[in-house]
């Protein structure tokens, strides 16, 4: 776009100058009209010359060429203006495009990146997850044999305490039996119970007074 | 010491101990040392017969269950021989009680031993609280222990099996 306004510039400017170049040629060929077959050549060309800066220097005077200068500014003004106005536009809509454009990639960049953040996390998820669950299947397996193992102690413990509480319970028993009777009992009552048994083993009794 | 075979004097239930048999022994002798001594007496004097002294228990029993003369020198001298050979071989039983032993106990139990073991046992008597009950018997060779002590002892077991009764009707 700004190389087409170049362009066009350019060609307006040379436009001006072969117009400044045309309006000399026909200048010079008004004055040379009706005195070329009377003089020779150079004086003619003398003439012409002559002619030519006078009117060049009526023509090209400081006010004419005070305002072509003040035009060519002017319109050069202008053209740069509009140019510059172009050039704006162009560089407004460049840069709302390239916004846009921008948005666009940083948008698609960060969805993509969002995606793969988000992909990324349902597999860190996935694999905290399964690592969660892996843990607790073992946290719970160890659970079982840990209760397994105190189930066993317990078991184990509960046999060995009945154990000696029933050891100790039949002395207890008799301890206790032993410090109660006493001296309860005479020897009258207690001779039946001693002749019962003196009976009982009457036979080694015997036997072994013979010997 | 005699090697004749002891004859089977009959020991009143009173006699119990050796001791018991050594102090008839002893009266036996003592009434016989009276009796030569009222013979020398006599012998000097020209009286005849014997006053009998005054006899204990025990030794009345004796001669009456055994139909004994006492006044009789030969018979006298010959029981009295007899008796101190049974002293040395009368079978002793070694008995300990949890208790005090009562004269009476002692002579319906050396009586029942006399009349179902042997006639001449003796006892030896011993006192143990701790057998709580019962007796400890001891005859020359073997030990039997009748205490209550010894009872409760070997029947442990049945409490320890009454529990497991009582448990298992618990789990089932």
């Amino acid at each position: 776009m700004t190389g087409l306004w170049l362009i066009f510039i350019l060609a307006s400017l040379a436009a001006v100058f072969l117009a400044f170049i045309w309006v000399i040629m026909s200048l010079q060929r008004l004055q040379a009209g009706p005195k070329a077959g009377k003089k020779s050549a150079a004086d003619l060309d003398k003439a012409y010359t002559d002619i030519a800066e006078e009117d060049a220097t009526h023509l090209f005077n400081k006010e004419f060429r005070e305002e072509l200068r003040n035009r060519g500014r002017l319109r050069f003004e202008k053209i740069i203006d509009e140019n510059a106005m172009f050039l704006k536009q162009d560089l407004d809509m460049t840069i709302s495009q390239l916004n846009d454009y921008m948005k666009q990639q940083i948008s698609a960049k960060l969805d993509q990146e969002f995606a793969e953040y988000a992909k990324a996390m349902q597999q860190a998820q996935e694999l905290a997850l399964a690592s969660l669950q892996r843990t607790a299947q073992e946290v719970e397996a160890q659970r079982l044999q840990l209760a397994d193992a105190l189930q066993k102690d317990v078991t184990a413990r509960e046999a060995a305490l009945l154990k000696v509480y029933e050891d100790n319970m039949a002395k207890i028993v008799e301890h206790y039996v032993l410090q109660a009777l006493g001296d309860q009992f005479d020897l009258k009552s207690q001779l039946p119970y001693i002749i019962k048994q003196v009976e009982a083993n009457k036979q080694n009794i015997i036997e072994d007074m013979r010997l | 010491m005699s090697q004749t075979t002891p004859p089977a004097f009959v020991f009143p239930p009173a006699l119990v101990t050796r001791a018991d048999l050594a102090r008839l022994v002893r009266e036996v002798e003592s009434v016989d040392n009276e009796f030569e001594a009222q013979k020398a007496r006599n012998q000097a004097t020209g009286k005849a017969g014997y006053r009998t002294p005054t006899l204990s228990r025990s030794l009345g029993d004796f001669l009456d269950l055994n139909k004994l003369d006492i006044t009789d020198d030969h018979g006298r001298m010959v029981f009295k021989e007899q008796l101190r050979a049974v002293k040395d071989k009368a079978p002793i039983v070694h008995m300990t009680f949890a208790v005090e032993a009562d004269p009476g106990s002692l002579a319906q139990l050396v009586t029942y031993l006399r009349k179902e073991i042997h006639p001449q046992t003796l006892l030896s008597v011993g006192l143990q609280p701790s057998l709580v009950g019962g007796a400890y018997i001891r005859t020359p060779n073997h030990v039997h222990d009748f205490s209550l002590r010894e009872l409760l002892s070997a029947n442990r077991g049945v409490i320890t099996a009454a529990l497991e009764d009582a448990m298992a009707g618990v789990v089932q």
